[in-house]
């Protein structure tokens, strides 16, 4: 049997299927809000091809969109309004 | 490494059937793509061990005689890479996401297959966490990830079925589809269906679970508003009758149909590049009038560099449009077209920039004429991340529909006269613009060239 593969997400292990999105890795966890954005809106997955930037999260410091980035083992992803330390 | 002759950018049918037909001409052909893997939104492919979405009958097996045929070619297959634009010297901008720098490139033509977009229409609470585009969610199912819980699909299209019929195939089907839509009470519109022979098949395999009563089809329903409390989701719905009736769930997927991706393109591009356009980037008329559109571009984009007449006259899409016009005519709105302005003043519009339909009402309310680019400049409609591609359609439908309530007709502005028409095309990282330049490799090379001059 292989090793369950994760990432984090604030801080939290989440596991992953090889392959996927952040986005759909955060879905299999059933995290569906990813925090504030600059304007203060609520982040989320929504169109799923990169278009709505509605899921901007930080990879590992930088900002992208959570259902365009594949997810690695080890990667650290948080929101963004926790990214400005 | 040389620059190639054509770039074709988007990895769906009508970008790899583009690449595979001009690669033919034995002109040097890369194809883009902004995910990891090749497929677009129509044969997205599974994540590693998730059970793949059976396709549609009409559409079985297409995706593997494409693959195939992609991999016999000479075509360079570079993924995630995002299309920035082009800049005004023709030289064409590609992110490279993994290496977080932008691709300077010149090749001889571009070939844009980017697909479409999904329109969704503001409602109140549409901007929530939990709220999905239809298209989104179903991204999600194709990659393996099937929504859980209680699900509700809104708005109108067969997409919604489309959806529904592969949610119940891997075992969670939605709690009801709203449809706005009455394609049962349009009998005739549907039997014209019948001179389309290829999709009865597809029908039958979104209408089976309907008629199962796997889930509730609300026909001639809108969902007019999404509100949260708790962890549930509730949405409000109106029958043709007037009646309201509430559903509690987990997540809500919308669709109000579909938009050709072209948003920011220019009309006139710099000239010395040839540009094409194909598939539903060009007209949304689905996969199979993409995958014809595309091979018709990568031919002409072959010939056109090569001095050839080019001889296509994309005639096969004139079927595909007959049978998109009769769709929408199937579907379209039963309660009549929706008119944005009896929406509560709160409704978010501009989601990125936290805009409200009371905002654009307030400053439309001055003295003086607002334009779309005002609208844009001043109200930030359309001035977030997402470049308007959600959000200006509706602003600019909006300012119509309340200047003719003024008494002033106006139809709605066209999306290119809020100004917004140059690249970059979708938000890139400053880093990764500041590292644009040459390929290393290119680089080299012209190195070497230095020193044996």
């Amino acid at each position: 049997m292989t090793a369950v593969r994760t990432f984090f997400w604030q801080g939290i292990e989440v596991p992953f299927r090889a392959g996927e999105s952040v986005a759909a890795a955060l879905s299999g966890a059933n995290i569906h809000g990813f925090g504030k954005d600059n304007a203060g809106s609520q982040t989320r997955y929504f169109c799923g091809i990169g278009a709505c930037q509605c899921c901007l999260v930080r990879v590992d410091g930088r900002t992208t969109e959570a259902c365009l980035e594949p997810v690695h083992a080890g990667m650290i992803v948080t929101a963004l309004e926790d990214g400005d330390a | 490494m040389r620059e190639a002759d054509i770039i074709v950018v988007g990895g769906g049918p009508a970008g790899v059937s583009a690449a595979v037909e001009a690669a033919k001409s034995g002109l040097s052909v890369v194809l883009c793509e902004q995910r990891p893997a090749l497929g677009g939104a129509i044969h997205r492919q599974p994540a590693e061990g998730a059970a793949p979405v059976a396709a549609l009958p009409s559409l079985a097996r297409r995706w593997q005689s494409l693959s195939a045929k992609l991999s016999a070619s000479r075509v360079e297959v570079r993924t995630r890479r995002a299309f920035v634009g082009i800049d005004s010297t023709g030289a064409v901008l590609i992110d490279d996401r993994a290496a977080g720098k932008v691709e300077v490139r010149r090749p001889r033509a571009l070939i844009l297959a980017c697909g479409a977009v999904e329109r969704v229409r503001p409602r109140p609470g549409w901007h929530l966490p939990g709220v999905a585009a239809a298209g989104g969610l179903q991204v999600m199912l194709k990659e393996g990830r099937v929504p859980e819980g209680r699900v509700l699909l809104a708005g109108s299209g067969p997409l919604l079925l489309a959806l529904a019929a592969q949610m119940t195939a891997a075992g969670n089907p939605p709690v009801a589809v709203v449809e706005e839509g009455d394609p049962v009470s349009r009998p005739l519109a549907a039997t014209r269906l019948l001179t389309h022979p290829f999709i009865l098949p597809d029908m039958a395999v979104l209408m089976m679970p309907v008629l199962l009563r796997r889930f509730l089809w609300r026909r001639g329903t809108r969902l007019t508003e999404i509100t949260q409390s708790a962890d549930m989701l509730s949405a409000r719905l109106r029958a043709p009758d007037g009646r309201e009736e509430r559903f509690e769930v987990d997540r809500i997927g919308l669709h109000d149909g579909l938009r050709a991706n072209d948003f920011g393109l220019t009309a006139d591009p710099p000239s010395g590049l040839v540009i094409l356009r194909a598939g539903d980037l060009r007209e949304v008329l689905g996969a199979h009038a993409a995958e014809a559109d595309g091979a018709e571009a990568g031919r002409e984009a072959a010939a056109r560099l090569e001095g050839r007449p080019s001889c296509g006259s994309r005639s096969a899409m004139r079927r595909h449009r007959a049978l998109q016009h009769r769709l929408s005519r199937i579907f379209a709105p039963a309660q009549g077209a929706t008119v944005l302005r009896d929406c509560p003043d709160e409704t978010v519009i501009c989601r990125c920039e936290g805009r409200t339909i009371g905002h654009l009402k307030e400053q439309l309310a001055g003295p003086d004429a607002v334009s779309a680019r005002e609208l844009r400049l001043n109200g930030r409609f359309g001035m977030g991340a997402c470049q308007g591609r959600f959000c200006s359609e509706w602003a600019l439908s909006l300012m119509s529909e309340l200047r003719r309530s003024a008494g002033v007709p106006a139809s709605p502005p066209d999306f290119a006269e809020t100004g917004v028409c140059r690249w970059p095309l979708r938000p890139v990282a400053l880093s990764s613009l500041a590292n644009a330049g040459i390929y290393d490799d290119t680089r080299t090379e012209r190195h070497i060239e230095g020193i044996s001059a």
